[in-house]
């Protein structure tokens, strides 16, 4: 009876391990970098609308999220089909984060990013994703002018001209 | 004995002399700060077959809110344009054109003006019964000394049963203006980065006693070739394009300088380059003459 016991509990160990090794944590590189998926919505005089996806353990965290991956992608990849075809900043996110490190600390450690925030306006309801996280769909009005403005007067772009 | 010290308190005198001469006035004495001096752009109509550029603005209202609208693209970034019309009216009244031909009447005008960059805006008026009106815009900026293209881009309007034509060319002008820009200082990146583009022409005068085939120098080479030698260690990043070279003109169409003296961080200028071309040249023993328009240098051995 005992022998049994063990068998059958050797045998659940097994499978719980080989249903590990099998999930998505086998691939490091898509959680390293993880999709942002961000969209252009419309654009006006200065202002930028997109549809942004964001995970958290509530609405609020999922919907930080979902402005700070509009917030990166308008400075580091441009939105094509809107007026910031390119990027803000540059394309090598990890480079420019390291030569400017205090400023971003303050964007995104001290939630500066949420001043350039005009509007954020869910478009879905919170639906569960993964790891005990939930998604939601946001339609974000970033100020375009002022962010661009903040970046210049930060030295962290150049102003127009050489 | 009492000789040499008297000399030499004079040439310490001399010396004291040349610092006071170059020392900065205090009343300008930024404290080392050096602010890059900027391009001085200007926007300006295209002209068809048949139109004047001294008058187009003058008949087209849909055309000078274009323009408007474009320089306040640039006033939103806080750029400061020249001013077309202004410079129109100042080059009518120091009888700056010479002839009747547009294409002079335009290189005039940009060389009156001083601009580096000058933006060519096309606006195109297209009148619908059945499915709208809207206007076309084309938008190409250029690099004055070389022609070289910084942004091209098309805005429009798109179709509008309306006759308030200046609001479709605001309209069209909004549709493109943003990333025209964004392309443009993609391009003065670069310009940062790799140096703005000059032009250098070396030529002889009429009683000259040299031609580019003159063996010259301690190593007794032909002129063009010395040239060409210094340009390679002089031009920035060694970036250098030679139009052509005959026995009388040499003429380097592409080369780059910095904006800023890479030594003590000043500000760049073809003068500058122009002056160490200068001395390489009578280095030669030969006796150059040099002028200066905009970002040409012409140097002329006697």
């Amino acid at each position: 009876m005992k022998l049994n016991l063990l068998l059958h509990l050797t045998g659940i160990i097994i499978l719980i391990s080989l249903i590990n090794s099998c999930s998505y944590k086998t691939l490091p590189t898509t959680e390293t970098f993880p999709a942002t998926e961000v969209n252009f919505l419309s654009g006006k005089e200065g202002t930028i609308t997109l549809r942004s996806v964001g995970t958290g353990v509530n609405i609020e965290d999922a919907i930080n999220s979902a402005e700070k991956n509009a917030i990166n992608v308008l400075l580091f990849r441009g939105i094509p089909g809107s007026e910031q075809k390119t990027a803000l900043i540059g394309i090598n996110e990890t480079e420019e984060i390291n030569i400017h490190k205090e400023y971003f600390t303050r964007l995104y450690g001290e939630d500066r990013y949420k001043t350039f925030v005009m509007s954020s306006i869910p478009s879905t309801e919170l639906i569960k994703y993964k790891a005990g996280k939930k998604s939601i769909t946001v339609d974000i009005k970033i100020n375009l002018v002022a962010l661009r403005t903040d970046l210049e007067q930060n030295n962290i772009i150049r102003k127009f001209g050489f | 004995m009492r000789i040499k010290y008297l000399i030499l308190a004079f040439m310490l005198l001399q010396v004291s002399s040349i610092k006071v001469a170059f020392c900065q006035n205090a009343a300008t004495n930024s404290g080392g700060q050096v602010a890059i001096v900027q391009p001085k752009i200007m926007v300006i109509p295209y002209i068809k077959d048949g139109e004047d550029l001294r008058t187009i603005l003058e008949a087209d209202v849909t055309k000078r809110i274009a323009i408007t609208t474009i320089k306040d693209g640039f006033d939103k970034r806080g750029f400061t344009t020249v001013d077309f019309i202004a410079k129109l009216k100042a080059a009518k009244d120091n009888n700056v054109f010479t002839s009747e031909n547009q294409s002079d009447i335009k290189s005039q005008i940009i060389q009156f003006s001083g601009a580096d960059v000058y933006v060519q805006a096309e606006v195109i008026v297209e009148r619908s019964q059945t499915s709208g009106q809207s206007i076309k815009l084309i938008l190409t900026a250029y690099e004055a000394s070389t022609g070289n293209s910084l942004s091209n881009k098309v805005g429009e309007s798109g179709k509008f049963y309306t006759e308030d034509f200046n609001k479709l060319a605001s309209k069209a002008v909004e549709n493109c203006i943003e990333d025209f820009l964004n392309v443009m200082q993609n391009k003065f990146t670069e310009i940062v980065n790799n140096g703005k583009s000059i032009i250098i022409e070396v030529s002889f005068s009429a009683e000259s006693q040299s031609k580019m085939s003159t063996e010259i120098g301690t190593d007794n080479l032909p002129l063009s070739d010395q040239l060409e030698m210094w340009m390679e260690k002089n031009a920035y990043k060694n970036s250098y394009h030679i139009q052509g070279t005959t026995d009388l003109k040499m003429i380097f169409d592409d080369v780059k300088i910095p904006l800023k003296d890479q030594t003590n961080g000043n500000n760049y200028n073809p003068n500058k380059f122009a002056l160490e071309l200068f001395k390489f040249i009578k280095s030669l023993g030969l006796q150059p003459a040099k002028e200066i328009k905009g970002s040409t240098i012409y140097m002329t051995i006697k």
